[in-house]
Order: structure tokens, then sequence, then C-alpha cells
């Protein structure tokens, strides 16, 4: 139990970390913004209680917020990507179940599996966080784009970092 | 009453996250006043000190280009000095004059955190309000403009950059004095867009565009960029892309200019409005 507590809070350190002094200066043509901390949503365990991922959801997006100065957009977005969680893990499960104990990860449940899982999560995530960054309608398709395009890359990043985590 | 619990019980989960999200989002409803808010003031002291140490590895790669905009700065500052000296050495010229007395304050500083890639970017400067840096301050990277300080704490002040889509500035053309409103669609952090200038004026591409000085923010003259683009829109006005004249990825040593009659000005005008 104590093992696993560590190595979140280890996971958690790194992720914050790559985010906030490699991923927040990559852009790309300004369209494209990777935010790979949300992995950290994605990971913890199945059976953890929706109030308790709720509100390490909340401190995550805030821990991001205090690092780029922008109070509460990160934390709105990634509350709203804990919340759906849930349902998120109940439709894309698997024909013979969760085990027991696990984590929701690629390791376990296989590259497809998470493709599925992590994509909705992910964009759901973007679209809360991109569309609260602009507040306002009125480049409601160039903000889709921007919406779409970083969902993609933050989704290739995250899918790359399960890789290099299964060949430790 | 036990329905009522019943009912929280099994929405628990639902009722936390109306909280969790509530706070959030009023803590970005109350963006504009968040950095000089208290609680948030010690954090950003906290991030600041981490941001800081950050930079200054960061530095390191950049200091070739930080000694050749320095240089640059340098000559500028020489020939324009030579230029004084020499008006002043025909006249013996020593008046006390409140007419003649220091309008604006310069202070030295370095960019330690900064974005490009959001729609509303922001910058933090390793002054505070201990060196005499307050909001509503200029801020300018290479002698062009880059941003109005909006919050300071005692060693750190926030900066919104002129790449937010918050941003306006009272701009003109050098050449004929003719003056619109300078902002940032968001779209390229290498582009403004100048608005509100009438069609009968005439321009050319690669036109200077710099302050007019009219809100009592920058100084008159500072230079923004030049004309890249133009198109005519409804309404008898030019749209004008403008090339900023900083590189906005590079920005690392600015200089934060305070306006001393600010006050003064901003109370008289106030009266007629």
């Amino acid at each position: 139990m104590i093992n696993r507590l560590a190595r979140f809070a280890i996971i958690f350190v790194l992720l914050i970390l790559m985010q906030i002094l490699l991923f927040n200066n990559i852009q790309f043509s300004g369209y494209v913004n990777p935010y790979i901390y949300i992995l950290f949503i994605l990971l913890l365990p199945i059976e953890i209680p929706a109030w308790l991922l709720l509100i390490i959801s909340f401190a995550t997006g805030f821990t991001i917020d205090i690092f780029t100065g922008t109070p509460g957009m990160h934390s709105a977005a990634t509350v709203l990507a804990g919340f759906i969680r849930p349902w998120v893990l109940r439709l894309s499960s698997p024909r013979d179940g969760y085990e027991a104990g696990t984590d929701p990860s690629m390791l376990i449940y296989g590259l497809r599996w998470f493709l599925i899982y992590a994509s909705i999560i992910v964009f759901v995530h973007h679209l809360a966080l991109f569309y609260l960054e602009v507040f306002r309608m009125a480049d409601f398709f160039r903000t889709m784009l921007r919406v779409i395009l970083s969902s993609a890359f933050s989704l290739s990043f995250i899918v790359l970092l399960e890789y290099i985590r299964r060949g430790k | 009453m036990r329905n009522l619990l019943n009912f929280l019980a099994k929405y628990n989960h639902l009722i936390v996250f109306i909280i969790l999200e509530s706070i959030a989002l009023y803590m970005l409803g109350t963006a504009n006043s968040y950095h000089n808010t208290r609680i948030v003031r010690g954090i950003r002291g906290l991030a600041g000190g981490f941001e800081r140490r950050v930079s200054n590895v960061r530095s390191y790669f950049h200091l070739r280009t930080i000694s050749q905009s320095l240089a640059r700065e340098n000559a500028l500052l020489r020939t324009s000095l030579d230029r004084y000296r020499g008006e002043q050495g025909k006249v013996f010229f020593s008046v006390t004059d409140t007419v003649l007395s220091q309008r604006y304050t310069y202070t030295s500083a370095q960019v330690i955190n900064n974005s490009v890639n959001r729609q509303k970017n922001f910058f933090t400067v390793d002054k505070g309000r201990l060196h005499g840096i307050t909001p509503d301050m200029a801020v300018i990277a290479d002698n062009a403009a880059a941003g109005i300080i909006v919050g300071c704490s005692d060693n750190y002040s926030v900066a919104m950059s002129l790449l937010n889509l918050d941003f306006r500035l009272s701009a003109r053309f050098r050449s004929n004095s003719y003056f619109g409103s300078l902002s940032w669609d968001g779209r390229d952090d290498r582009h403004a867009v100048l608005s509100e200038i009438p069609q009968h004026v005439t321009f050319g591409l690669g036109d200077t565009i710099e302050t007019t000085g009219y809100s009592a923010v920058f100084p008159e003259g500072v230079l923004i960029g030049t004309v890249s683009d133009f198109e005519k829109t409804g309404g008898d006005f030019f749209t004008i892309g403008v090339l900023l004249a900083n590189d906005f990825r590079q920005i690392r040593h600015v200089t934060v200019i305070g306006s001393l009659m600010k006050e003064e000005q901003l109370e008289l005008e106030n009266l007629y409005k």
C-alpha cells in the first residue's frame, strides 16, 4: 500500500516536472500545446473512490495552474476529466471486466483498450481547457482545430510515455 | 431527512464535483484580481523561486543572443547620448525647472517565466514591489513594446504580454501619426493587428508602427513593429497586420517603465469624463 502510494507520488512529481519544464515550452505553429500531465488521472487505481479521484484531479490541475499562472483553468478541466473517468472506464471495459487491484494502464489491458480510454478523457480535458482559455465563441472552429491537434499530440506523447514505462 | 442522507451518500461524487468545479471557475472568473490576492501571492513567491532557478539554467543557452542585443542597445544609447552632448555643448544650460523634470523611471529586469503558446499569455519578471514596480507600468524588450505589468509581489511581477487577447494599445504610424488600436488576434506569435485606421490614410508595407503615449502607460514613440499586410474591412477602416519587432520566444532582458506623471494626467482626465 505504502509502496503503491510512493509509486504514484513519484509518477505525479515526474509528470508535473515534465509538463512545466518540457511540454509547456513545446509548440508547433501555435496550434499544438500538448498537456501530458493528464496521464496521472488516467493511471490512478480503478477502484479509487469517485470523491478522492475528484480531489486528486483538482490538486493536479491546481499545481499546474500555479506554475503556468492560469488560476482555475487547468483545475476546472482536470476536475471534469476526473468526473467523467468512471463512466469512460465502464464504457470501455474489456469483455471479462477489470481485475481487482489493478491500475488502468496500457501494460495490463493493452494498447487498443488504452487508446479508447485515454482518447476520450484527453479530448474532453483539452476541449474544456482550450475553450475556457479563449472564453469566447468568436474563434469557435479555430479553437476546435487546436483542441483536435493538441489532443492528438498529447495522446501520442502519453502512449509513448507508457511504452517507456513498460521498457523499464 | 433519511432520504436526503441517502441522496447525499449516493451522489457524493456529484456534490464534490460541483463544489470543486465551482471553486475552479470562481478562481478563473476572478483572474484579474488574482495576482494580488494574498494567498496566491505567497504561492507565487514559491513558484517564482522555482522559475528563477530554471531560468538561471536556461539563460546560459542564450548568452550569445543576450550580449548581442545588449551591445545593440548600447550602440543606440551612445548615439543618442552623443546627439544630446552636441546640443548642450553649444549653450550653457542650468535651470531648475519643474517642466523639464524627469517623466519616466526605467528599471532593468529579467524575464524568468514566459509563454507564447496560449491565448492569454503572461510573463514574469524578477523585480517586484521592493524595486518600485507597480501595476500598469510598461514593459519593453529590445526597445520595443512587450507588455504591461498587471500584478506584483515583493520580488516578482507578472506582466500581460502583448500576445494576450485582452491586450490593447494605442498605436500610430511613425510617418504620418494617424493612430489606431493595436491588439493580438491569437493566431501567430509574430504578428499583431492594428485596427481603426481610416481608409484615406496612405501608408506602405514596412512602415513603422509606434506607441502614441495617450494611455500614459507607454512613453511616446516606442517601437512596436512594421506593417506586413493589410486589408480593407467594412466601415471604411483598414485592418493592418503588424510584424512585431520583438520575438516573444526570445525575450529575456526587459526594461520596466513607470510614468511619474501618470496619476496627474489620469486625475485631470477623469475630471472631464
